[in-house]
């Protein structure tokens, strides 16, 4: 463990302001932008938001601008190190040449999660129910 | 500012919203309320897989099925900018008022957090 975080009195958005995040939606998703503000649901601003998608070994961008973001659909917020922000192990291709790839990928991950689902609901009693249009 | 503040302020802007179901709505906004549900006027709605469109003249959305909304990338600046005109409004109408300029705003002398006066009194300070 490089550092143990020491526990402030609650849990709180305000160290991520004016930082550079890391933010994966339920759908999949993942967006990088500056974190401008936040609200008791996690509501998110977000500012000069970029989308990235991957596949193999390279990856692909497509700016979006200002994002308020819902708060229920955000899985998880990350922060950026600018300093090793470029230190990308992959290659930048352009977005439409990546897209069908990425298109590809989520319905294949899609397929194999419904198996998935049955096949414990069938052998091993899992419900199916939850988790319905998650794609992360 | 708040999220939902942001919202409000961009009342009459075009912005895109899109639904938990992935479908698109893109309009400008006419009102909004603490649950997110809004309405909008001038939308064109794009299905998910983005090969069926509807234009409506106005519509209501559930803030529940909301995923996210994409609004101007201006609306940030101009809401700050209108907050800091409203702040200067406020503070130069109330100097004009009773009490002038012994209380709290007295923003000739250079005092930084004037509105901070409270565990100081702020009164028995001279002229502040």
């Amino acid at each position: 463990m490089d550092s143990l975080i020491p526990f402030t009195t609650s849990g709180s958005l305000v160290d991520c302001v004016d930082r550079k995040m890391l933010v994966v939606l339920r759908d999949g998703r993942k967006l990088h932008g500056v974190l401008r503000s936040y609200d008791q649901f996690a509501n998110l601003v977000l500012e000069d938001t970029t989308e990235r998608i991957y596949h193999g070994n390279a990856f692909a961008e497509h700016w979006h601008g200002l994002f308020l973001i819902r708060g229920e659909n955000v899985v998880l917020l990350g922060e950026i190190d600018l300093d090793r922000e470029d230190d990308v192990p992959l290659r930048q291709v352009d977005y439409h040449v990546l897209d069908p790839y990425h298109k590809n990928d989520i319905a294949n991950k899609k397929v194999r999660e419904d198996f998935k689902s049955q096949v414990l609901y069938e052998q091993k009693g899992f419900c199916k129910e939850g988790g319905e249009g998650d794609g992360y | 500012m708040l999220p939902l503040s942001l919202l409000t302020a961009a009342q009459n802007k075009p912005m895109l919203v899109e639904l938990k179901n992935g479908e698109t709505f893109n309009g400008h906004l006419v009102n909004c309320d603490n649950f997110m549900n809004i309405t909008l006027r001038e939308v064109y709605q794009t299905s998910a897989d983005g090969d069926r469109f509807w234009k409506l003249k106005e519509c209501y959305i559930r803030g529940s099925t909301i995923k996210y909304l994409r609004v101007p990338d201006t609306l940030l600046d101009a809401v700050k900018d209108e907050q800091a005109r409203a702040r200067e409004a406020g503070r130069s109408a109330r100097g004009a008022g009773p009490g002038g300029r012994g209380g709290r705003g007295a923003p000739p002398r250079g005092r930084g957090g004037a509105r901070g006066a409270g565990p100081r009194g702020g009164r028995g300070r001279g002229r502040g």
